[in-house]
């Protein structure tokens, strides 16, 4: 897959985050809700003496299966295809797309009706069967509400979290044809009322997968609105879309995580929906799309493989400082936040996302949190290393120049003197060119910043009057 | 050389650089109490209102069978929709065939979403969470699940457990039959959503109200 298509179009990474810490009304509504969810998390959690056990639990189950994956994959595989499911297993967002593509023609779909999934958003699905001609509708609220708005998730749990309900009252006017309202029930009658009818008339529906079992093959699926049930329930066909790193070993191990997963996902102790699908019901098609798309490059770095137990809670992105701020298309990919920071690079290479693992000040928060203790910000700095060390925009030749010419000025007392008095007249300079001006590189932190003021005497020169 | 066999051998080729940690235990999660009968039904009752559930307690089928006719009589209910299987029809069982329309194979989803009501059976009951475990092995039974936008859930109390773990084994050995089909599907509360600035709304695309019918 052309990795560069997965970008969000024009959006480079150091212009979205400068733009989403540039307009505060933008961002204000993203960081306000993640601090309540936070809070809220902070209470629930505390509550539970166990809680601490949990995460060490699923963190252990979580690095199991991934030490295992090729036989757990397998029996998954197995056991669900002897309950009626199809089993594919895709390489790439594009050999997956033409798979659900294949399996639309075969049936005659035209509409196409989708819970919730990270997997599909990634693989850019929605553009892919619209350019085959068939009718993709997003089914979750939030999901819906963006692809109304023709945009992007801003958070992998509540994706429109972005928009006031004024903005979704002036879209639904605008799309649907809806009298404005900002009344938070009439916006979700109005949404109800028009998905019912896709509901109903669609062929196929496609849902994610949160935890693919192997020993009895059977998918959970966690909701709350009761869409993904409605997906794949009403249309004829359902595919369902899983990375294959959502395997786990075990029907027995699956309390663990939903404990964990309803708590820190939305702060409740289960989702309205938890569906344990193992199969097809009579008369209907299941099929199953075990994607890669860059996973196993994961698994090429051993230091990385912790990236891979990721449970897709969006916690870390609640509580991170950075994400709370820039909002989620900053991170110019699929996944934001933290977590984003050290997938994205893996997923889409070092090339295009080599920037991310340094758009944090590695305060941990997102650690402390992880339901599955995901070292992130030793991830981070891991990655931080392979982007100075790879081609990556972190290993320009305008960052190399920097580094060596940093270098050479450390190391002998002449030149650092000569590189200090560089650095005073060329901040003192800086202030007086105007900011237009100003290199894109330096643009980028001038134009949210004052320059420092250039101090009085340098120390040297303040110490050699003190001893004349 | 397919996709599935060049994602698996990327795999084990990566793998076979890592150490393979040991399988772990099987977690506990929670403590078990064995708490009385009485005690389920009220934990039961607290945790389900919480999640804006409604639990209607019936001593006996007989009680049972009454509410649930004036409850069809309350919704305007004619006819109720109601999963083919004997709880259901036991508890319906006074009703006259013209005011019920039980599942079968084939409805048409656009005539289960003009039912005002849908009865369905649970097969276990978390009390921790208020949450019904219902087990449907064919579509029909899903969507009157999700479509009417009142659910009716019927259970016995006896079916009664103290939270998901003490509910498991049960619900593993059933899971791993080789015929079973379909989904099992937990049910906290109705369907809800919170996608717009975060505040709270019921029924958004499932039904707005549930109520469990708890019998025994």
């Amino acid at each position: 897959m052309n990795s560069e298509n997965l970008h969000l179009e024009g959006a480079s990474f150091l212009k979205q985050q400068n733009e989403g810490l540039y307009e505060p009304a933008g961002s204000k509504a993203t960081g306000e809700a993640a601090v309540r969810s936070t809070d809220k998390n902070r209470v629930i959690t505390g509550a539970i003496p166990y809680w601490q056990d949990w995460r060490e639990q699923a963190r252990d189950i979580k690095r199991h299966a991934v030490a295992n994956l090729d036989k757990l994959l397998v029996e998954f595989e197995r056991n669900i295809a002897a309950r009626g499911a199809t089993v594919l297993w895709a390489e790439t967002a594009e050999e997956a797309n033409r798979m659900v593509i294949d399996i639309a023609r075969e049936h005659d779909v035209r509409s196409v009706v989708k819970g919730k999934s990270m997997v599909t958003e990634e693989m850019e699905l929605n553009r892919s069967l619209q350019a085959a001609g068939i009718r993709t509708v997003e089914t979750d609220l939030g999901e819906y509400i963006v692809q109304l708005a023709k945009q992007r998730p801003t958070h992998i749990v509540t994706p429109a979290l972005h928009l006031s309900a004024e903005e979704v009252g002036r879209l639904f006017h605008e799309k649907l044809d809806e009298p404005f309202t900002s009344e938070h029930q009439q916006l979700t009658d109005i949404a109800r009322r028009h998905l019912r009818e896709e509901f109903i008339s669609a062929d196929m529906g496609m849902s994610g997968c949160n935890f693919a079992i192997a020993d009895t093959g059977t998918m959970a699926i966690v909701e709350n609105e009761g869409n993904v049930g409605l997906s794949t329930s009403t249309p004829p066909i359902h595919v369902a879309t899983i990375g294959i790193e959502k395997v786990i070993p075990s029907i027995h191990y699956l309390p663990v995580f939903l404990q964990l997963l309803a708590r820190v996902g939305t702060g409740q102790s289960l989702t309205s929906y938890t569906h344990l699908i193992h199969g097809t019901t009579p008369g209907k098609k299941l099929y199953i799309i075990l994607l890669d798309n860059g996973r196993t490059r994961i698994l090429r770095d051993p230091a990385a493989h912790n990236a891979l137990t990721c449970i897709r809670c969006g916690m870390c992105l609640n509580v991170c400082p950075v994400y709370r701020r820039a909002g989620g298309w900053a991170y110019g990919w699929v996944y934001p936040g933290p977590i984003g920071s050290i997938i994205s690079p893996h997923l889409v290479g070092m090339k295009q996302a080599g920037t991310l693992p340094f758009a944090s000040s590695l305060c941990g928060a997102c650690s402390e949190v992880c339901p599955v203790k995901i070292d992130i910000p030793h991830q981070l700095v891991h990655l931080r290393h392979r982007a100075v060390c790879e081609p990556s925009p972190a290993n320009s030749i305008l960052d190399r120049l920097t580094w060596r010419a940093w270098a050479w000025a450390m190391s002998g007392p002449r030149r650092y003197k000569l590189a200090m008095w560089a650095v005073r007249v060329g901040v003192r300079a800086a202030g007086v060119i105007p900011q237009c001006l100003h290199v894109d590189k330096l643009r980028a932190w001038t134009r949210g910043r004052e320059l420092p003021k250039v101090p009085g005497p340098a120390f040297r020169k303040w110490w050699k009057r003190q001893r004349p | 050389m397919s996709s599935r066999d060049n994602i698996l051998q990327r795999i084990r080729t990566e793998l076979r650089k890592a150490p393979a940690p040991e399988q772990p235990p099987v977690p506990e999660v929670w403590p078990r109490m064995n708490p009385s009968s009485e005690q389920l039904v009220e934990q039961f009752t607290t945790a389900l209102e919480q999640v804006d559930g409604e639990v209607i307690r019936c001593g006996s089928m007989e009680e049972a069978r009454r509410k649930v006719t004036e409850l069809a009589e309350q919704l305007d209910a004619k006819p109720v929709g109601a999963v083919d299987c004997p709880a259901c029809r036991d508890l319906l069982s006074d009703f006259p065939a013209d005011r019920v329309a039980w599942t079968r194979d084939g409805w048409d989803p656009k005539q289960m979403a003009q039912l005002p009501a849908g009865l369905v059976a649970a097969e276990l009951l978390l009390a921790d969470t208020g949450t019904c475990v219902v087990v449907n092995d064919t579509a029909e039974q899903r969507l009157m699940c999700y479509l009417p936008p009142v659910c009716l859930v019927v259970a016995r109390v006896d079916r009664l457990f103290e939270h998901m773990p003490a509910a498991w084994e049960e619900i593993a050995r059933r899971t791993a039959e080789p015929q079973q089909r379909g989904e099992f599907v937990f049910i906290t509360g109705p369907s809800r959503t919170a996608d717009i600035e975060k505040i709270l709304i019921l029924g958004v695309h499932g039904p707005r109200r549930l109520m469990v019918i708890l019998v025994g």
